[in-house]
């Protein structure tokens, strides 16, 4: 037992800020806390991807002694990671920063609109002047 | 409603660590992750373009209209955001 959680302690890792991060969606009510719960949730699913390219014992994916002549050598697969899920990554994160971005500029507009981040604060504003 | 959300989360963990069984231990060189497709990229990336970063070999070279499509992704993000926060002239709303 032990061992299958030590094992796969990342995944736990994982898990519990995947956690974090949806209470902070769904249960805050205050609009930057639901933000920033997004990215800590974004952030455990690129740990994750990144995780799944781990292998023990093997360095970066940037191969040495290849362009300066030293003709061919045989290249071990298993003493590089693997770089698929940090490309993939690569991409989740430019996507997430736009997200974030965009959400920030809403916000701004929100504050200058109803003067509160509060979300309950703000339907009852909305729910006063009938809008 | 705090109650409702953190119901919500628990069963959302809990189908997670459930599911956390079937995946491969941390750092396995045979997970299906990295042994169907990845070997081929470890193997040909340098030789195919020419760039010994096969990171950066796989993003310009092999996935370069996904990254083209990333940078509209970027630009359209900065549009949303100009347009949104710009100063409005007077009498527009907003």
């Amino acid at each position: 037992m032990l061992d299958y959680v030590i094992s796969k302690y990342n995944f736990w890792i994982y898990i519990i800020l995947m956690m974090i991060g949806l209470y902070a969606m769904i249960g805050k009510k205050n609009l930057v806390k639901k933000l920033i719960g997004m990215n800590i949730f974004q952030s455990a699913i690129i740990l994750f991807y990144v995780s799944t390219g781990v292998k023990a014992g093997a360095t970066v994916p940037i191969l040495s002694g290849h362009g300066h002549g030293h003709g061919h050598e045989v290249i071990e697969v298993a003493k590089y990671i693997n770089p698929l899920p940090h490309v993939l990554m690569l991409t989740a994160i430019v996507v997430s920063i736009a997200t974030t971005g965009v959400a920030i500029a809403t916000l701004i507009l929100i504050y200058r609109k109803y003067n509160t981040l509060e979300e309950d604060e703000i339907l009852m504003i909305r729910k006063e002047t009938g809008v | 409603m705090k109650v409702i959300a953190l119901i919500a989360v628990i069963m959302t963990g809990t189908l997670l660590i459930y599911g956390a069984g079937d995946m491969p231990d941390w750092g396995d060189p045979n997970s299906p992750a990295n042994s169907y497709v990845s070997p081929r990229y470890i193997l040909e990336a340098t030789e195919k373009t020419a760039t010994p970063n096969i990171v950066t070999a796989v993003l310009a070279d092999y996935r370069s209209y996904d990254t083209m499509g990333e940078t509209v992704v970027v630009f359209t993000a900065a549009l949303g955001c100009v347009l949104m926060l710009r100063k409005k002239r007077n009498g527009e709303g907003g």
